[in-house]
């Protein structure tokens, strides 16, 4: 039994298994350098391997020579291996010492080829035999040194130093993981490489008689190494396994809560959906998804906006939350409320886009509704009031129309009379349609106040306007209270966004709770309104020189059906304040320190550039 | 009819009303001046004493009412009389204009015919107060011309006391009963004691018990 043959067949062989697996494992995935490294380090260590074999079973000085002298080369490529494994496989290896490294090794390997027999070995004059594992091998007899072995020495001193360097930076991320590595590889590399030169240096220098040694330690550092990747391969199954449960995990989540799932691959321009969000949007299970066919499911009333949330998501913002209609495919309408996340890489490019899409069609309906029946509601209080109004609307109406008759009449008297001033017939005209367009103006009030909109219709206002507009319509009402109303109208008021007709609703309610509260007891009936602006917010005052309202019912008044009044519904200003908020302003009530009560209606200014459509 | 400058008051809060009224009052052959409120009205003062006139007055103004005007009025002798109109067909109103005077209410719109004949009604009775007022004016003259007996028997002599009924009650002889009787008839220029009851009457003198 040839042990050397058997131990050393043994060994090469372990290496290419490792080697191979590790070729694939590159193959697989060209960015796990370390493990291309890695296989050029356990080749070499094979190409050793059969150079020593060679050695320990020649006879010839010549072949002898030839197989030391070629090992140096194979060793060098090893070393390029080894460092290059450390250096991606660690992270942390400091370039400059590398390139130092390698570079003084290739000037060992040159030396090696240039002077005397190899690097260590000037010249061979004999060998020997020695028993060496119970085997007979070749060993050197008598030889002289090579000087150039100090370059040798020396590259291997840099090559360590490389090594503990990047070692000790791995060991200082302080992770359990790192430190093993650091010890394992790192230490195990650097001892070996010591070793192996130390053992050369010994054999070289004739204090050990026995064959180069060189594989053998190495074999220890590609077990160490091994040790390291195969521990990667064994999380990766582990990884593995906890990918698979957590996506388990989340599917189950999604399915109860009824969400559907996406991901779409910006890079590959590939989406991909969870089963459950194919159900909600019409979709087969194998069928190929695309962006454009999705959104033409949309409503076209939401595609543009969806289109254009998903865009500055992607441009920047990086998540979103929107909603919109579907139609499906058998004409049904859905609302889906979705939320995205955009995943940038490392120069702010959009990659990936993920999301969930919920059905909301239950909600939106009921949210419609609610708004619907808000509407209603408003429309009838507005309805309501000019009921109340309707007497004095009437008069309001009849003044007019009392003028052009008596201006008529006048102008057919003075036309029977002959001889006419024609200046005075061209006043009667003018002034008789002054009045009719003065009539058709309150009608025209009245009317819009009748209107019940499917929508809110909102536009820029200019709140003195309106308010001008209804006190017009409540002229008569006020002047029958004798009520003085002092108006402060702020010049050049800031524009409002908001409905025009539910503004002037919360105006007359307001003035007419005014009008209302000083009905008993009070001589004078002062009604003071004020507009202005406020930082960048526009305020309605209106303050009543009435009772006052006591300090518990501040706020009890915008309750739905709570009123003061015997017979009133309290809806009012339930109604006004929700009218307010739905324009994003605030509606407050508060007692005035000279008395009184005063209601504060709070508008945001509007921002030019306001509608998107 | 005395040619007199006939003038009608307009009193109303409503610019264009005015003007209107102006003109339907000036197409009657009348003169018009117009106010635009009750306060304007009273501080201009514009009542001429001798002139027929009368008020076309809106009943419901901010500030002073039409309402309250007429009462300011009314505290004054020989007060033009008031024609109201409204918007509002407010009963207890108009029986409250009437009450204090009024000589009708008109509701808007009204009728060029209504409002003319009212008015033509209201500048009647003004002249008639007028004509009474002068004449009050110069009874009330007469009146300070009476000596305090004659007085007395005036009092007496509208009761429809016979002479013989006054000396007793008075406590004088009838012959000076007689002699007062004729110069009181004579001073007050009446020849009859119905006349002299009226006149009395008008002048608010009060008769004996």
């Amino acid at each position: 039994m040839n042990w050397v043959t058997i131990f050393w067949s043994t060994l090469s062989g372990v290496c290419l298994m490792l080697a191979l697996l590790h070729l694939l494992v590159w193959s697989r995935d060209r960015s796990s350098r370390a493990s291309l490294f890695f296989c050029v380090a356990v080749f070499s260590v094979i190409g050793m391997a059969m150079a020593e074999m060679v050695t320990m079973h020649t006879e010839s000085i010549a072949e002898f020579s030839g197989a030391i002298r070629w090992t140096h080369l194979i060793h060098g490529v090893g070393v390029v291996g080894f460092l290059g494994f450390v250096h991606f496989y660690f992270g942390t290896g400091r370039w400059g010492l590398l390139v130092l490294a390698l570079f003084i090794r290739f000037l060992a390997v040159v030396a090696n080829f240039s002077t005397g027999e190899s690097l260590h070995v000037y010249a061979i004059h004999s060998l020997q035999k020695v028993n060496f594992l119970g085997q007979q091998v070749t060993v050197l007899g008598e030889w002289a040194p090579n000087p150039w072995v100090r370059l040798g020495q020396l590259a291997m001193l840099i090559q360590v130093i490389y090594v503990v360097d990047a070692s000790t930076r791995l060991w200082r991320t302080g992770s359990y993981e790192s430190r093993r590595r650091a010890v394992i590889v790192g230490g195990g590399l650097s001892l070996f490489l010591l070793l192996a030169s130390a053992h050369a240096g010994l054999v070289a220098a004739g204090v050990l008689r026995m064959p180069f040694l060189v594989s053998l330690p190495f074999l220890g550092v590609v077990l160490a190494m091994g040790y390291e990747l195969s521990r990667d391969l064994l999380r990766a199954a582990k990884l593995s396994r906890d990918l698979r449960e957590s996506e388990q995990r989340m599917t189950l989540a999604a399915e109860a809560a009824n969400l559907g799932i996406w991901i779409r691959d910006l890079v590959r321009n590939e989406i991909w959906a969870s089963s459950k969000w194919r159900a909600l949007f019409g979709y087969g299970r194998g069928e190929k998804l695309d962006l454009e066919d999705i959104l033409q499911r949309l409503h076209p009333e939401d595609r543009e906006t969806v289109r254009q949330v998903l865009e500055k998501a992607m441009a920047g913002s990086g998540s979103y939350e929107t909603e919109y209609r579907i139609i499906l495919p058998n004409e049904k309408v859905r609302w889906i409320a979705s939320r995205g996340r955009v995943e940038f890489d490392e120069v702010g490019k959009p990659i990936l886009v993920r999301g969930v899409s919920i059905d909301i069609t239950g909600r939106k309906q009921a949210e419609l509704e609610a708004s619907r029946q808000r509407r209603e509601l408003a429309h009838l209080s507005r309805v309501s009031i000019l009921g109340e109004l309707a007497g004095s609307l009437a008069h309001e109406l009849n003044q007019p129309l009392t003028a052009m008759l008596s201006n008529a009449q006048a102008g057919q008297r003075f036309l029977a009379q002959g001889n006419p001033d024609m200046a005075e017939i061209t006043a009667i005209l003018d002034d008789i349609a002054d009045d009719a367009k003065r009539a058709g103006s309150i009608i025209h009030g009245m009317r819009a106040m009748f209107k019940k909109d499917a929508a809110v219709e909102m536009q820029p206002v200019d709140l003195n306007d309106e308010l001008t507009q209804v006190l017009k319509l409540l002229h008569s009402e006020i002047v029958g209270r004798h009520v003085h109303v002092e108006l402060h109208l702020e010049n050049a008021l800031p524009v409002v966004h908001v409905g025009r007709v539910e503004i002037q609703q919360v105006l007359m309610n307001l003035i007419l709770n005014s009008l209302d509260a000083m009905k008993a007891g009070v001589t004078q009936r002062h009604l003071k309104i004020t507009t202005g602006r406020q930082d960048d917010r526009v305020v309605v005052r209106v303050h009543d020189n009435g009772p006052g309202i006591p300090e518990e019912m501040l706020e009890r008044l915008f309750e739905p059906f709570f009123s003061t009044k015997p017979g009133g519904l309290g809806l009012g200003l339930a109604i006004s304040r929700s009218i307010m908020e739905q324009f994003g302003g605030r509606l407050q009530a508060e007692n005035h320190a000279a008395g009184g009560a005063v209601f504060s209606m709070a508008f945001p200014v509007a921002i030019r550039n306001l509608s998107e459509t | 009819m005395t040619p007199t400058l006939q003038t009608v008051f307009i009193v109303d809060d409503d610019a264009s009303v005015v003007r209107s009224l102006s003109r339907l009052v000036r197409s009657a052959g009348l003169e018009s001046r117009t106010f635009a409120s009750a306060e304007e009205f009273l501080l201009a003062q514009p009542q001429p004493l001798h002139q027929p006139s009368c008020l076309v007055l809106d009943l419901q103004m901010p500030g002073l009412s039409g309402l309250e005007l007429q009462q300011k009025l009314a505290s004054s002798p020989a007060s033009c009389p008031a024609i109201f109109i409204s918007g509002n067909g407010d009963i207890p109103a108009t029986v409250q204009a009437m009450k204090q005077g009024a000589v009708t209410f008109l509701t808007k719109p009204f009728d060029d015919q209504d409002l003319l004949s009212a008015i033509f009604e209201a500048l009647e009775k003004h002249r008639n107060l007028l004509a009474s007022g002068s004449q009050l004016g110069a009874i009330q003259e007469r009146m300070t011309e009476l000596t305090e007996r004659e007085r007395e028997v005036m009092a007496w002599i509208i009761t429809g006391a016979l002479n013989k009924q006054i000396a007793a009650a008075l406590g004088i002889v009838e012959k000076t009963v007689k002699v007062h009787r004729a110069r009181v008839m004579e001073k007050m220029t009446v020849s009859s004691v119905a006349e002299l009851v009226r006149h009395c009457d008008a002048a608010g003198f009060v008769a004996a018990k």
